[in-house]
């Protein structure tokens, strides 16, 4: 096994352990639960009998470890458990929901890398100047500004002021149901890239101006090349580098972000199906997408690895 | 601005000078003060010339180079004068005129090759850039048989394949070749070079310096040489500058200026350098600091410095004239110039006289078949694969008092052998031995007394020691953890130490960054010898330092080993400055001890062809005698193989010029061929005495 696919094999099964490691805490959580998960689903009212019932029910009276074999040989099959609430199989609510957040979740950060780069760019090159500074204080007031609150604003201003928007995304069934009503698409998604970009942005400027002062840069003006071919042709390829491990470990809370986004545009991805399920207490749902979280955390950080190697020729060449 | 006259010779395109400075002024701004880095620069430069600009650091050699392409630093800017290029004020040219300019009629190499290539774009597309920009005409296809054919003509082996690869993958001296193939790719008229062989081992330098050189005679280019290195400067121009805080001080044609300089700051750097001083003799110095160019000095800028100003010194400036000069190109700015007749044979090299035999100690520290091997691991990627070899066995004795100087190139392991040295390595193999007794087997209570014993002193000084302590606790520090005396007899130790060392108490409230580079490693001494050491390993302790503060730091080393009854492990890639302070010498290759014997035997009958190589690829600051051709061709080729898969044999066989069948199956044992304590580890060691040899 040679290079990049060996160690691309050896990052998967890294990966493969440390999400053996995710189901044994979510299995852990799902037992720290007061009074057991009977109590949480039964309620207050349940009686002695009912738990017990439940409990033989669910297998939750046998040893841990048979529990969590279980629960592990369930969660190879697919079987996430079933929803208490909504009365159908956790995998199937994922498998309706996840692609929905996945949509926005990957919008909104093209979007906001399509601005932030750019942006950072100009900062860097007006670095000190009087638009550097109002970028500055704009991304530092973006990035300081709690999701739901922006959003609120958005609601306000482009669905209510200037009634131009709707305030509620699309419900449709399916991706292509979403994407068939763009207009609804437009606040949720503005709304999640606005802290991106501010994020982002301010990391592109630095990287930028980290890169300006390495003596490469020098090199390209003695070339006789021009300022601007030089941030295009050497600076930038460069600057993403950073911006690349950014982008792979920010993945997960990108996740955590759509939750406040979907509930606040009422959008039926994953965030709001959370959302809903902390709300009736329903365990399974909870447990289901926390594990899915995890997985995107993994998934982000061999992302990283890839984009590292793809950008930078140093990191290959070690393969 | 008074205009310096004499350069008004230029017609724009006549037959005059391809490049004329006058009167260039520089200012760097910073956030809290503005350098007058140029105060009134004037040279000029005739078409196919070469020409040197030295100077210590700080003296506007590198500003000067950079200006002519409008290439200053951030807050860097011309404030006067005019750089006349093909009739052109490049002073005063707007951006896309600059663009123009650069890197097609003027191309430019920089020092540092590991940084000034771009990491991440393949040397092909970094070497065809040029054409690219500055020769529309032509098509990328063409343009990447250009740069291929470029790098055939750097010297660089398989330039097919190499256009391909991108910079970390190629050595030092291989990426500084393609650094001077991006420069004139557009074949220039004029090449600025910027110290380009200042980062580099001593034969790559000389292979650079070689190619340099052809290069400008084919391509028939004028050439700017920018270095400190006097050395450097004496073999590779016609014409010297010599540049003296913002000012040029006096230049000349190179054989002038090294047979009669004038300026008394010409002739103090030149008595400063070690290769001028017989080996064992102080050397002279020049007393404090270059101006710090802030405020602009009045009188001539060398006066505080200089042993003959006088009180007109100190009043006006002294003009730049060529005072009854014989050649009106000998110019140089001093009231009390040396005197016409003088300098030349008393200064030059005198053979060093026989060293009065070094009371022989007993001895402090022995090595005895040394071996130190690095798990060679691959960041994210790799498990363990392989080892490199830094250490490969090497046996030597440095007795009580002595100074054991350690030469090699980067990568020869000469450093790791001084950090076991010191006790900061474990040794993989073999043993130390310090009076007889091996530290790796003394209990810890033992092992803590020793460490006391052997002291380290580093390059870099400041990045040796915390930033945020200030020097009264960095120094009070070894004896705090050491647990010697009170507080009261700590500070007055510390006080003695500096009052040694020639720093005033009062640094002991200062941070290390408010020192100077030779303030520095007067401080990085003092730490070595806070707990009254028997042995300092000292690692290229003034490499990082100009020829005058050097002078003062050597001095000081000599002084204090004499009064301290020192040992010094003096390891450094100098063989100028070792020959100077040692009493035995070592050279390493590749992890192997090659060579060591007393110094004056060594540089003068070297055994081992790799120290013969090295020696004679010295580049000593001295004109050849009239008629006598350039250096010729380094000795040794190629470069230094990977100490991760070193030869079989001798490792020193791939670059060897006599090498045979032997040497690959054979590791060669020691032999004495020399008699006397002279080692040598070769199968064919020279016998014949060198000529002529100065270093």
């Amino acid at each position: 096994m040679t290079g990049f696919t060996g160690f691309l094999v050896k990052r998967i099964l890294q990966a493969v352990v440390v999400l053996f490691l995710v189901s044994i805490i979510v299995f852990v959580l799902l037992h720290l639960l007061p009074g057991g998960p009977a109590r949480a689903i039964l309620g207050p009212k349940g009686t002695p009998q009912q738990i017990e019932h439940f409990n033989h029910q669910q297998g939750y009276d046998r040893s841990l470890p048979t529990q969590y074999l279980m629960y592990l040989k369930r969660l190879l099959t697919g079987d996430l458990g079933e929803s208490f609430k909504l009365n159908s199989p956790v995998l199937d609510l994922l498998r309706q929901r996840l692609p929905k957040t996945l949509l926005l979740t990957v919008l909104s950060t093209v979007l906001a890398v399509v601005i932030a780069v750019p942006l950072g760019l100009l900062q860097a090159v007006r670095r000190g100047k009087a638009s550097d500074y109002a970028l500055t204080g704009l991304t530092f007031l973006l990035y300081a500004t709690p999701v739901f609150f922006l959003g609120l604003i958005m609601i306000i201003l482009f669905a209510q002021v200037m009634p131009i928007l709707p305030a509620e995304a699309p419900q449709g069934e399916t991706i292509a149901d979403l994407l068939g009503d763009v207009t609804g698409l437009i606040l949720p998604v503005v709304t999640m890239a606005f802290g991106i970009i501010a994020m982002f942005s301010r990391y592109m400027r630095s990287a930028v101006l980290d890169n300006l002062t390495e003596e490469y840069v020098r090199t390209a003006m003695a070339k006789g090349q021009s300022s601007r071919r030089i941030m295009g042709r050497h600076v930038l390829r460069n600057a993403l580098i950073p911006l690349a491990t950014l982008l792979g470990l920010y993945l997960p809370t990108l996740f955590s972000g759509a939750l406040v986004v979907e509930s606040m545009f009422n959008y039926p991805g994953m965030g709001l199906l959370f959302w809903n399920a902390a709300q009736g207490s329903d365990f399974p749902v909870l447990l289901g997408v926390t594990l899915v979280v995890g997985v995107a955390t993994v998934v982000g950080s061999l992302l990283t690895d890839i984009l590292y190697a793809v950008l930078d020729p140093r990191i290959r060449s070690v393969a | 601005m008074t205009a310096d006259n004499t350069t008004d010779k230029t017609g724009p395109h006549g037959e005059g000078p391809l490049l004329t400075i006058e009167d260039l002024r520089v200012d760097i701004a910073s956030r809290e003060r503005t350098v007058h880095a140029l105060d009134g620069v004037s040279l000029s430069l005739a078409p196919g010339e070469a020409l040197g600009i030295v100077g210590e650091s700080g003296s506007g050699k590198t500003m000067t180079a950079l200006s002519v392409l409008g290439l200053l630093p951030p807050g860097g800017e011309i404030t006067g004068g005019r750089v006349l290029f093909d009739g052109r004020d490049l002073a005063a040219a707007p951006a896309p005129v600059l663009q123009d300019v650069r890197g097609d009629t003027i191309g430019m190499v920089f020092q540092d090759p590991l940084t000034s290539l771009n990491p991440t774009m393949t040397i092909g597309a970094q070497v065809a850039e040029p054409l690219l920009l500055h020769r529309p005409g032509i098509g990328r296809k063409e343009a990447w048989s250009r740069a291929e054919e470029m790098l055939r003509l750097v010297g660089m082996p398989q330039p097919a394949e190499r256009m391909k690869v991108y910079p970390h993958q190629l050595s030092g001296g291989m990426r500084q070749r393609v650094a001077i193939a991006m420069a004139l790719v557009c074949e220039p008229k004029l090449l600025i070079a910027d110290e380009p062989t200042t980062a580099l081992d001593v034969t790559t330098q000389h292979q650079i310096l070689e190619l340099v050189d052809d290069l400008r005679s084919r391509l028939g280019m004028a050439l700017i040489l920018v270095t400190h290195d006097l050395g450097v400067i004496a073999h590779r121009v016609d014409r010297v500058a010599v540049m003296y805080a913002g000012k040029v001080a006096e230049q000349a044609s190179v054989r002038d200026l090294f047979e009669r300089p004038r300026h008394r700051y010409t002739e103090a750097l030149f008595s400063a350098l070690p290769e001028r001083a017989a080996a064992g003799a102080e050397l002279h110095t020049i007393p404090g600091l270059p101006p710090g160019l802030v405020t602009r000095p009045t009188g001539c800028r060398f006066a505080p410095r200089c042993a003959f100003a006088t009180d007109e010194c100190r009043a006006g400036e002294p003009p730049l004239t060529d005072a009854g000069e014989p050649s009106a190109e000998h110019r140089f700015a001093c009231f009390h110039p040396v005197p016409d007749e003088a300098a030349s044979d008393e200064d030059v090299v005198r053979p060093a006289p026989a060293l009065p035999a070094a009371a022989p100690g007993d001895v402090l520290l022995e090595l005895d078949a040394l071996v130190k091997e690095f798990p060679l691991k691959g960041g994210a990627f790799a498990r363990s694969r392989g080892t490199v070899s830094a250490v490969g066995g090497v046996s030597l004795t440095i007795r009580r008092g002595e100074t054991f100087g350690m030469v090699g190139e980067s990568g020869c392991g000469k450093t790791t052998l001084g950090r076991i040295v010191a006790g900061l390595e474990e040794p993989t193999a073999g043993a130390v031995r310090f009076e007889g007794a091996d530290p790796s087997r003394m209990s810890r209570a033992e092992r803590r007394a020793h460490r006391r014993r052997v002291q380290l002193m580093f390059q870099d000084s400041t990045a040796a020691m915390d930033p945020r302590m200030r020097v009264g606790e960095i120094l009070r520090e070894p004896l705090v953890i050491q647990g010697v005396g009170d507080r009261t007899e700590q500070e007055e130790r510390v006080a003695g130490l500096l009052d040694a060392v020639g720093l005033p108490r009062g640094a002991v409230h200062r941070y290390p960054h408010e020192f100077s580079g030779g303030q520095r490693q007067r401080l990085g001494l003092a730490r070595a010898l806070t707990l009254s050491p028997d042995l300092v390993v000292a690692d290229e302790p003034v490499s990082a330092l100009d020829v005058s503060v050097q002078a003062q730091i050597l001095n000081l080393m000599r002084e204090l080993q004499r009064e301290r009854g020192l040992t010094y492990l003096f390891i450094s890639h100098d063989l100028a400055v070792v020959r100077h302070l040692a009493d035995t010498v070592g050279v390493m290759y590749l992890g192997r001890l090659v060579e060591a014997g007393p110094a004056e035997q060594v540089y003068a009958r070297p055994l081992h062809p790799y120290t013969r190589g090295l020696l004679d690829t010295v580049n000593l600051p001295v004109v050849a005698a009239e008629g006598t051709a350039k250096p010729g061709p380094s000795p040794l080729k190629g470069e230094t193989p990977s100490a991760a898969r070193p030869p079989s044999g001798c490792r020193f066989r791939t670059r060897c010029p006599l090498a045979q069948d032997v040497c690959a199956t054979t590791e060669p044992e020691v032999s004495t061929p020399n008699g006397g304590a002279h080692q040598v580890a070769c199968h064919f060691p020279s016998a014949s005495p060198r000529l002529a040899s100065s270093v």
